[in-house]
């Protein structure tokens, strides 16, 4: 529908968009094949075509929701595509960002579509048969790449702040520690556990200071089932802190795939670290590793905490919310409770 | 916590009742409907055995309060463990289970708290009790999903 059609009548978020590329753009859009599209939980994403005369272009627009996963800011990922867009990272080309966001009711960003592929759940089995390999060295060469890339003069420095090299490690678990504060419905041991050794046993400082994706895992990447992938996805996260944060996430074993041999169900965890160290030029100091995995096994608890006080607050009617509330909060408990006894049983 | 089995299944029931607008009726429905399933099936798993589950885990921290009690904790500490130990669950639904449960992490996170602080090989091995409770009651809690293949 065009604009000038939108003003007969209620206007429905195609007549929304449209008017709103139509003014962007200063001649007619037509909005086509409107479609919401799961993922990406902390926004409302949709997939569509803009039409102007002969010319088509696949667009996906990001909407914040009314509630979400996790509370993020949109500016910071729209910067993230902006930063790794241009240096070859596969991302879709971020093309306008409304922080206003009054035209479609609240701020959203558009970019480009890629076609052609899927991202796997997380939760299934074997997920990148036959191509587990390829799809493997190819993620952690990715994630390599991010890692080394200086983010000083990257667009995402203009929002996102940087800490010292020796308080990426606190910036992080001060902040995953008040989240758990203000949305832990019932007390949780093993987390609190969990964040006293983490201060107890402190990580040395970054190497370097680098982009951090912050969700950078199976589930959050389009692949085309060839063994390629094709774009690195839900940038929501993005912050600046210590390298070893992405690749400690990227390997959790919430993401295995259920296959205890392989990280994210795609290497094995030797070949995955090397892939990182060889691409991003940076060595992996285990003990610092060590912390940063049990680091994000506790953030992830918090995160799927935080999903089922929105879920409760919410009304139960966003069901991802209550899936992983229940389900992944279960099993990081799980991990974290594993790591925590492996790591007296070592002491011991 | 995680939510309950009837927040889930109310859950359930107000998202399939509500009305998708023209854009999200197809494969986000679809989608939807399909963890909405999972849902369905993690409440059928907290059903079957979430009360067992609770009760188990509450007996389990009376235990060890009543072990540890006299480990020259605070007074207060001290008197909290010999009281919790004496505990008894009497109400058996989940929602009863769990406010037992509260109070017992709480004196639990405590207890944990006071035990790292203290030195010695007598501390480590406290530690590493607790610790096997809690992973033992995070493998009794945990959920399993069905094998799925990727689509």
């Amino acid at each position: 529908m065009t604009a000038l059609a939108a003003a007969a009548g209620p206007a429905t978020l195609e007549d929304l968009i449209a008017a709103y590329l139509s003014g962007l753009w200063k001649k007619p859009v037509a909005v086509e094949n409107l479609a919401r599209i799961p993922g990406g939980a902390s926004r409302q994403t949709y997939r569509f075509d803009a039409v102007m005369g002969a010319e088509r272009r696949g667009l996906i627009l990001r909407r914040d929701p009314v509630d979400s996963l996790i509370d993020t800011d949109r500016r910071i990922e729209y910067l993230a595509y902006q930063s790794f867009h241009p240096l070859g990272v596969p991302t879709p080309e971020p093309l306008v960002l409304d922080e206003d966001g009054g035209v479609l009711e609240r701020p959203f960003f558009l970019m480009s579509r890629i076609d052609g592929g899927a991202a796997a759940s997380p939760f299934t089995v074997d997920a990148y048969a036959p191509h587990a390999a390829e799809i493997g060295r190819q993620f952690f060469s990715i994630l390599g790449t991010i890692a080394a890339a200086d983010p000083a003069p990257l667009p995402i420095s203009r929002a996102a702040r940087a800490p010292m090299a020796d308080a990426c490690w606190s910036t992080e678990l001060d902040h995953w520690e008040q989240e758990l504060d203000k949305d832990e419905l019932h007390p949780n041991p093993i987390g609190r556990a969990a964040i006293r050794r983490l201060r107890r046993h402190p990580p040395p400082p970054a190497q370097k200071l680098s982009v951090v994706h912050g969700d950078y895992r199976s589930g959050n990447f389009m692949h085309d089932g060839q063994g390629r992938i094709l774009a690195i996805l839900d940038w929501e996260m993005a912050h600046i802190g210590d390298p070893l944060e992405d690749l400690a996430w990227a390997i959790d074993p919430l993401w295995s795939h259920f296959d205890p041999t392989r990280v994210s169900g795609l290497l094995p965890r030797a070949e995955a670290i090397a892939l990182w160290e060889a691409s991003s030029g940076l060595t992996v100091d285990p003990a610092a590793l060590q912390w940063w995995e049990l680091f994000n096994s506790f953030k992830g608890l918090v995160i799927w905490i935080s999903a089922a006080r929105s879920f409760r607050d919410g009304g139960g009617v966003d069901p991802v919310l209550g899936f992983t509330g229940l389900y992944c909060t279960r099993r990081h408990d799980q991990i974290l409770a594993e790591k925590l006894e492996a790591l007296l049983e070592a002491a011991a | 916590m995680t939510p309950t089995i009837s927040e889930a299944l109310v859950g359930n029931f107000m998202t399939l009742m509500e009305p998708p607008p023209p854009e999200s009726a197809g494969e986000f429905m679809a989608g939807k409907i399909g963890v909405v399933g999972l849902i369905s099936l993690l409440a059928a798993e907290e059903a079957e055995k979430g009360a067992a589950v609770r009760f188990a885990e509450n007996r389990a921290m009376r235990t060890l309060f009543s072990e540890a009690a006299a480990g020259g904790w605070t007074p207060a500490l001290t008197a909290r463990l010999k009281e919790l130990a004496r505990g008894e669950d009497q109400d058996l639904t989940i929602s009863g289970l769990d406010r037992a449960n509260a109070e017992l992490r709480h004196a639990l996170i405590a207890l944990q708290t006071a035990v790292e602080a203290a030195p010695g090989a007598a501390s480590l091995a406290r530690q590493r009790r607790i610790v096997r409770l809690l992973r033992e009651g995070a493998d009794a809690r945990r959920l399993d999903l069905p094998p799925m293949p990727a689509r």
